[in-house]
């Protein structure tokens, strides 16, 4: 069959169609190299665009994994021992105060009680959420003081506990372990900022609320737990590869 | 057979040995480890560890620049988690092959009032003679076991040992950057902690 180059040579075609399985195309033809690119290039516009939506769209949400919780043996508003081995594997709200505390306890209560009343709201599968709040006196906070306190402010003693103990210990949980600072006044008071963290069932601090707070809080705390369930109940099998990657991309509320 | 069909089978074959390839061979090591242990992201040095080791001199965490260190809170009468647990990281290290000089294994005792330098440094040989146990004032082991999320406290048996220490039962593995990384539960396999050490290893 004839050909464009049996036309350029001899100066006559009668046919110029190119055989059908044949490539029209050299192997320096700059048509085939691009071609060959796109296979390498497509897939992986393809990925960046699937990594830039995972990123911005955020679909899947996480709480950071900022640092491990202390470890802690101290005793309850009933005298009993109460350790962090005691609440592995539920979600632990902290708060710090102590009895004779002035309104920025209360306001901190009021969080713990309307977090409490919305604990419906989140669906954390078969983990408890807890409520232990540490006092920052523990020379004069005896368990017989803080069950009396806890009695006024609704701490049932199960969900919700009061805990003192050794007080140097009690100071390392707080300083070393929780990073709450705080220092006793001339008065017998206390300079702190009102605190809530927020536990995993690793141990693992997963939220800390570092500001003066107001029942209105409980909405970021809820929220929160609400994420934290998803996780719990979701990151298991293949799926926990697409929440570590969210853990990756910082896709953090 | 024609040219063109030739030419076809030959195409066949080598797609069907590239799709193997990448199937058996590229993919296993795209695939994201997953770690047995839970990982932490804190982006900041762990929390400092000054105690006393080997020969009674000074050991600091630091000490350890560029070594993946597994850190167990335990004691020497320990009747039965930690000569398990320490066992498991002989294994696991050993698994490691030669990468295995790049994982340093610290045990920090619980019980600094029993278990002196010398008793530590003959618990630790039993094991593996490079690892090594720290102890210390109980300030100062109160302080970084508080830290790392590890609870103790004495109880009162009828054991000859005069009393146990409850504690925390897990391990915590430092990268090689000297972060606090992961979290190892007890009940993880010789082999689980070899991988989540062996990807931290890089």
């Amino acid at each position: 069959m004839n050909s464009l180059v049996d036309y350029y040579n001899n100066g006559m075609v009668i046919y110029a169609e190119p055989e059908s399985d044949a490539d029209p195309r050299g192997p320096d033809d700059p048509r085939r190299s691009r071609r060959w690119w796109l296979w390498i290039a497509v897939p992986g516009a393809v990925l960046v665009l699937a990594v830039m939506a995972f990123a911005i769209l955020e679909p899947i949400q996480v709480l950071p994994r900022m640092r491990v919780g202390p470890g802690y043996s101290l005793v309850d508003q009933s005298g009993a021992s109460f350790t962090s081995e005691d609440v592995r594997g539920d979600v632990v709200l902290y708060s710090f105060g102590y009895a004779d505390c002035d309104d920025r306890c209360d306001g901190m209560e009021t969080t713990i009680r309307d977090v409490q009343s919305r604990l419906g709201e989140v669906d954390l599968g078969d983990v408890d959420v807890r409520f232990v709040t540490v006092t920052l006196q523990p020379d004069s906070d005896s368990p017989e003081i803080l069950a009396s306190h806890a009695e006024s402010v609704g701490a049932d003693g199960n969900s919700w506990r009061y805990v003192t103990g050794e007080p140097s210990h009690v100071d390392n949980v707080l300083r070393s372990g929780f990073r709450v600072w705080h220092q006793q006044r001339d008065d017998g008071s206390f300079a702190f900022d009102p605190t809530l963290v927020l536990v995993d069932g690793w141990g693992v601090i997963r939220g800390e609320y570092r500001y003066q707070t107001l029942a209105s809080d409980a909405d970021k705390i809820v929220r929160h737990l609400g994420i934290l369930g998803e996780e719990l109940r979701n990151a298991k099998g293949a799926a926990s590869i697409a929440y570590e990657a969210a853990h990756f991309f910082l896709c953090y509320p | 057979m024609s040219t063109r069909t030739r030419l076809g089978i030959g195409v066949g074959v080598a797609a069907v040995a590239v799709v193997a390839a990448v199937w058996f061979l590229v993919l296993p090591r795209l695939q994201p480890h997953v770690f047995y242990g839970q990982v932490i992201q804190s982006g900041s040095p762990a929390p400092s560890v000054e105690l006393v080791g080997p020969g009674g001199a000074p050991v600091a965490l630091t000490d350890f620049e560029d070594q993946v260190v597994v850190m167990y809170f335990g004691y020497t009468f320990c009747p039965d988690v930690c000569p398990i647990t320490l066992a498991k990281l002989d294994r696991a290290r050993t698994m490691l092959g030669e990468d295995a000089e790049h994982v340093q294994v610290v045990m920090i005792t619980v019980d600094p009032e029993r278990d002196t330098v010398e008793k530590l440094e003959k618990y630790t040989a039993n094991f593996d003679p490079s690892f090594i146990g720290l102890t210390g004032d109980i300030e100062d082991i109160d302080r970084i076991a508080t830290t790392y999320g590890v609870y103790y406290a004495a109880a009162e048996t009828d054991s000859a040992a005069g009393y146990l220490v409850d504690h925390t039962s897990t391990v915590l593995v430092v990268d090689r950057s000297g972060e606090l990384k992961l979290i190892i539960p007890f009940d993880a396999t010789d082999e689980q902690v070899a991988a989540d050490l062996a990807y931290l290893l890089g």
